[in-house]
């Protein structure tokens, strides 16, 4: 069955601080805090960057949140620091700043894909083109999978096929990204034969 | 493109508009609608002087969706080759002229969240048909237009009498300017920056949007340059085997067409990039005049735009 080799898949390269940008807005999930932190590290020498520069990071686990993020981040010179308990929580806020930024902004995410994933869908909503945007992956691959039947988006997969969390269809996972979505694909996996399943594997670690 | 595809019209129309400025309207001849465009578009209209024929860029001032005629402004240029004075003191109501099919290289973002739109002297032409795209839609936009003096206005009563607020005026008469650092400084995510103008308007609006840290994906400009005049030099063409003279008033390109052979063009002012030739050999220099080629593709001196650009040069050998 096809399910790799297809373009959509996004690939993301090392982020890099674009200097040609007036306002930078860093958003990172887990271990997303490195890329960031070694940003900000290239942006040491520009105090006036790092001054129009916003910090949004979600820790995730519980034991790596508290005050040592926003230590670190505010270590390494931005004011303007917000930790969050939740991704949700992390997103409205950055929806909410997109609202308000201006023209001139540069948007570096960090974290898993799935995290980027969320965060691009946002920024596209404002019509931030690939000149705007870097990201880099870290972290889990589990993916996003949207069932193409139910509609139904099944979060944090790791295996090459999953049960729908709505209509429990077996679903194969195909490497068909969705950016509005800010999902992979799911295909009914048995639709030919049913109960005839490929060996299910652990493939996004 | 060749002759064959041009639309006889007939003008029906011709309005005095500014000291400079002269307005056309141009019907088919049969009586037909004319090929849909969208705002933004140009046609290339094709005069028939005494001594040659003229080709030059206009852009479509009417509303899209009025395709029984197109509207043209046309700006007396001091250092013309021709064009502009013949359209100016040659054409008149009842004149016949061939125009191409529209095409669009200054289109609006379909998925832009907001239009600035910036103009200079005659480069209001093609918002006038951008705008009617814009009027009554969700997108919110305004317009920024500069002229000498108020006179110099064109086309100021009709954009007034719909846009209202969203037009403003500049005259530097009164020493009024656009304070591009504001304007550009202080625009939400999602905007797009449209300027058509001279060519300090249009490299101080992108010098300043880029300072404000716009990606060059979000600043669209369009300015046709005339084919300057130059020295005469001679061309070989390579495929064709033969040799062209081209003389100090005409155009590399028109040279080549006068001589019979055809060369792919869209905008023959130095924009689209259709009329891109592969240079084989120069004995000299490559004078480039276009907007399309980027600093390394001039700097190969393997490529020309033959529309606007020129060579002084010993020998030039074309793949034509």
């Amino acid at each position: 069955m096809l399910v790799t080799g297809i373009k959509s898949k996004p690939v993301y390269a090392p982020l890099r601080y674009d200097a040609g940008g007036r306002y930078h807005v860093m958003l990172g999930q887990e271990v997303g805090e490195a890329p960031l932190l070694r940003v900000l590290g290239d942006m040491s020498g520009s105090p006036e960057a790092l001054a129009r520069t916003r910090v949004l990071y979600v820790p995730l686990r519980a034991a790596a949140a508290g005050a040592a993020p926003a230590a670190a981040f505010g270590g390494a010179g931005v004011a303007d620091v917000r930790i969050f308990g939740t991704t949700a929580a992390l997103l409205e806020a950055f929806r909410d700043l997109l609202g308000r930024a201006l023209m001139g902004t540069r948007l570096y995410v960090a974290g898993p894909e799935s995290f980027i994933g969320l965060a691009m869908k946002i920024a596209l909503e404002f019509n931030l083109n690939k000149d705007e945007i870097r990201a880099e992956e870290c972290g889990t691959r589990a993916r996003r999978v949207y069932c193409i039947h139910c509609r139904t988006t099944t979060e944090n997969v790791r295996t090459n096929i999953v049960t729908c969390g709505g209509c429990t269809r077996s679903l194969l996972v195909r490497d068909h990204y969705s950016r509005r979505l800010a999902a992979y694909m799911g295909v009914m996996a048995d639709a030919e034969v049913p109960g005839e399943l490929p060996p299910i594997r652990e493939v996004f670690a | 493109m060749t002759e064959a595809a041009t639309i006889e019209v007939e003008v029906t129309a011709i309005d005095q508009v500014t000291p400079l400025i002269k307005h056309f309207r141009l019907a088919p001849v049969d009586g037909g609608t004319l090929p849909a465009f969208s705002g933004g578009s140009h046609i290339i209209v094709v005069m028939h002087g005494a001594a040659r024929a003229h080709r030059n860029p206009y852009s479509v001032l009417s509303p899209p969706n009025r395709l029984d005629a197109y509207e043209i402004g046309v700006r007396r240029m001091e250092e013309s080759r021709g064009g502009s004075h013949f359209m100016h003191d040659s054409v008149r109501v009842g004149s016949r002229l061939q125009i191409a099919h529209p095409v669009n290289l200054f289109g609006l973002d379909k998925i832009a969240r907001k239009h600035v739109l910036i103009a200079g002297g005659i480069g209001i032409t093609p918002f006038l048909a951008m705008l009617e795209d814009l009027y009554g839609g969700p997108v919110p936009y305004e317009l920024h237009y500069s002229v000498r003096s108020p006179e110099h206005a064109a086309f100021l009563v009709r954009l007034r009498r719909r846009e209202g607020g969203r037009v403003h005026l500049y005259c530097d008469s009164e020493q009024q300017a656009i304070d591009f650092e504001a304007l550009l400084g202080n625009q939400p995510l999602g905007t797009h920056v449209y300027v058509c103008g001279p060519g300090g308007m249009i490299s101080r609006v992108a010098a300043v949007a880029k300072d404000c840290g716009w990606p060059d994906s979000h600043i669209h400009w369009e300015q046709f340059s005339a084919p300057p005049v130059g020295d005469a030099f001679e061309v070989f063409l390579a495929r064709s085997r033969i040799s062209v003279h081209v003389p100090p008033d005409q155009s590399l390109l028109e040279s080549i067409e006068a001589a019979g052979v055809e060369v792919p063009y869209l905008c023959r002012g130095g924009v689209c990039g259709f009329c891109q030739t592969r240079v084989l050999e120069v004995d000299g220099e490559l004078l480039h005049n276009d907007h399309f080629l980027s600093e390394a593709e001039r700097a190969s001196g393997k490529t020309i735009m033959p529309c606007v650009s020129r060579a002084r040069c010993r020998s030039l050998l074309l793949d034509l």
